[in-house]
């Protein structure tokens, strides 16, 4: 795909001199893109293009094969397709998704790389509340997203698979919050991915202004696949002055799927902008999440989960940067890995020179559930700032043999038993952000693996 | 053997599962339905080893004798086989399961009881539970909590007894349970205990102690005294009190006398 695109963009440079994306190939990425967006797309593509693939040789992915994981150019980005508002042609299990959703403040469904539904709650609306899919954000607020899409938070920079993203998006998610807007249920996502041999670029773009609060979840599902795709997605979260904001991604992918999510969370003076990654399905996962606290006061609870089992990979790559005095940090990830599976995570803590009275901390836990599952946990912390309180904490254990015995003894097989012990493992993670639905949803998601796996 | 047994133990020897120490060395007990047996001994003689092996722990491995349970083969079964039979072993050291809450866990000991296909009924639950709770002295909001995490040693005990409350065994092996309690909460937990005898009256209970204490408030039928993996001596309460006074120093002698000859 990649090689294709690169030369039908070729082609277009060479034709137009200009380098303006126009005729049959800008229509491929989108028709009538005004050209601020047309030269975006093409700069990200020359950062592409000029970017190594990375390969294990670098830190960041030492452990996780990419060339081996993904083989880009035998992927398609498939057409645009704008589909009827029509829930009836939707799959099951993206309305069983949906169903089991509790009030939302809105809704939006992704069908591959295509948003096919929008809804707000019209009061919302009214006060300036905007939830809508990228391609008509960029028709209807322009100058929003000139300033902050792919610019400060996930820019075409950041690396190999953040410029293919930033050049070969299709679609994505718009909200806006204004200025003291506060939304009393979350905005709920929900994507599904059905094509195997395709590769699905979107972003999502989340602005919340000072004093606002809102919270978003993002479900991503599929079926298994029976040969490879791409799910990739750039997340660019702002909250101003004193909002608070809170994202969720939920990945349950199925097999074959690479799910690749390159994350930034910009955090202004008091605000507070927490977010929780988990990742249960796909085959291979990847997660760069950067939080980067920019204000005095500025808060993040940064949470992750992740349970794998039969070859699955996981590799989470955090960091949190303490650009401002007075700013607080605290992640906890925490892993249960079966079968073959494995997981990396690796997070780094950067406090700035200025950044005086920080607390940071980072916590990472794994349990291993088999003999031949692995977890690798690199936590780092840089500091050069000397008032600060800090700490982190890695861990890589097996299941409490006693804790087993403790519930077999009470009636519960050993089975139960380990479901139990995992369950209450994993949900400490979920304790920390409760929000309506999630926790229930994911207990359940994790139920339902605990049941397929070999620990049924 | 009486028919009234629960439990019945012939020459009865195990061992650490990674060695060979020969912690218990053919015990011999037998306990009828509705008694109270309590087994006294010093540090070391294999009291909590007989626990653990009665109730089926990994770590300990029978290595010859015989143990009915109710009839059945105890030893033949898995430990969860033996607490859905009715045996219940409230734990020296009550092990911590973070997230997992008290209530959750023992719905879910309730629902294992079951027939495949019943499901519990929640409110019949909720009630047995808040019930249980009252007749132990304790806040509703403690069956939120995870089970034992960050526990006082004293509300660990108390845990093990609500659990055993629930569940309502026809025997329960109480391991050092008075250890760590102070003298209110061991009254509360007797008490709870002796409510449960009289609602139960069949109900067999084997208290393993150090201390004659616990005796003052759950009366014993027999009182065994357990020295280097066996019972060396058998009586009524009275035993308990001869123990108070002499200790166990006197029973080491005695063995080690008769080992030198």
């Amino acid at each position: 795909m990649a090689e294709a695109v690169a030369d039908r963009l070729r082609r277009a440079e060479h034709e137009f001199g200009t380098g303006d994306l126009n005729g049959l190939d800008v229509a491929r990425l989108g028709e009538g893109e005004p050209e601020w967006l047309a030269r975006r797309r093409l700069h990200a593509w020359k950062v592409y293009e000029t970017t190594p693939m990375p390969t294990e040789r670098m830190e960041e992915w030492r452990y996780t094969d990419l060339a081996q994981r993904l083989s880009i150019d035998q992927l398609d980005v498939p057409s645009i397709v704008t589909l009827r508002d029509d829930p009836d042609t939707w799959p099951q299990s993206l309305k069983r998704a949906m169903g089991d959703d509790p009030e939302t403040s809105g809704h939006l469904v992704l069908l591959g790389g295509s948003v096919v539904y929008t809804d707000i709650q019209p009061s919302l609306a009214s006060q300036g509340v905007v939830l809508t899919s990228l391609r008509k954000a960029v028709e209807e607020h322009p100058e929003l997203l000139k300033e902050h899409l792919a610019t400060q938070a996930v820019p075409p920079e950041e690396g190999k698979l953040q410029a293919l993203n930033a050049a070969l998006w299709t679609d994505g998610i718009f909200l806006y919050v204004p200025r003291g807007v506060r939304l009393e249920n979350p905005v709920r996502v929900t994507r599904w991915v059905s094509r195997a041999d395709a590769a699905y670029f979107t972003r999502t773009l989340i602005i919340a202004e000072d004093t606002s609060q809102v919270s978003y979840v993002d479900e991503v599902l599929s079926e298994d696949l029976d040969s490879h795709a791409l799910t990739s997605t750039s997340v660019e979260v702002i909250a101003r002055d004193s909002a608070q904001v809170q994202y969720v991604a939920v990945q349950q992918l199925g097999r074959g799927v690479f799910y690749q999510s390159a994350q930034r969370t910009l955090a202004d003076r008091d605000s507070t902008l927490d977010t929780l990654n988990v990742s249960l399905g796909a085959t291979t996962t990847r997660v760069d999440l950067n939080a980067r606290l920019l204000g005095p006061g500025a808060s993040s609870n940064m949470l992750g989960l992740y349970f794998g089992d039969g070859d699955q990979h996981f590799d989470h790559n955090t960091s949190q940067d303490h650009l401002a005095p007075a700013t607080h940090s605290d992640l906890l990830y925490k892993g249960a890995l079966d079968g073959t599976s494995r997981s990396v995570f690796r997070g780094i803590i950067r406090v700035a020179e200025k950044a005086q009275q920080t607390d940071a901390y980072q916590t990472n836990r794994n349990l291993l559930l088999s003999g031949d599952a692995r977890a690798d946990s690199l936590p780092k912390l840089e500091i050069e700032a000397d008032d600060v309180k800090c700490s982190h904490g890695a861990s890589v254990g097996e299941l409490d043999e006693e804790a087993i015995f403790y519930l077999m003894s009470r009636g519960l097989s050993r089975n139960q038993a380990e479901r139990l012990v995992v369950l209450g493992f994993l949900g400490e993670v979920l304790q920390r952000l409760p929000l309506g639905g999630v926790g229930e949803k994911v207990t359940r998601a994790i139920e339902g693996k605990l049941r397929t796996g070999a620990h049924a | 053997m009486s028919d009234d047994a629960i439990l019945t133990i012939e020459a009865l020897k195990a061992d650490v599962a990674a060695e060979e120490l020969g912690i218990l060395k053919a015990l011999d007990l037998q306990v009828c339905k509705g008694e109270v047996h309590a087994i006294m001994g010093p540090n070391g003689s294999g009291k909590s080893t007989l626990a653990k092996v009665l109730m089926g722990h990994p770590g300990y491995r029978p290595t010859s004798g015989r143990a009915l349970f109710d009839g059945s083969d105890l030893l033949a079964m898995e430990p969860h086989d033996r607490a859905r039979a009715g045996m219940f072993l409230a734990f020296q050291y009550p092990v911590e399961v973070p997230g997992v809450s008290i209530a959750n866990f023992l719905r879910t000991s309730m629902q294992s009881r079951l027939k495949e296909g019943d499901d519990l009924d929640l409110f019949d639950f909720q009630d047995l539970l808040l019930d249980r709770m009252k007749l132990l002295e304790m806040e509703p909001s403690f069956a939120e909590r995870s089970v034992n995490d960050g526990f006082s040693g004293g509300e660990k005990k108390r845990n093990e007894i609500l659990q055993m409350a629930v569940l309502k065994p026809k025997l329960v092996l109480m391991d050092e349970t008075d250890s760590g309690l102070d003298i209110d909460a061991l009254k509360v937990v007797a008490s709870g205990v002796n409510t449960l005898r009289q609602e139960d009256p069949d109900m067999a209970i084997v208290l393993i102690t150090h201390y004659q204490r616990i005796l003052d408030y759950i009366t014993p039928d027999v009182v065994h005294v357990m020295v280097d993996g066996r019972i060396v001596r058998s009586g009524g309460p009275e035993v308990a009190l001869w123990l108070e006074e002499e200790g166990y120093a006197s029973w080491r002698e005695a063995e080690e006398q008769a080992a030198a000859i």
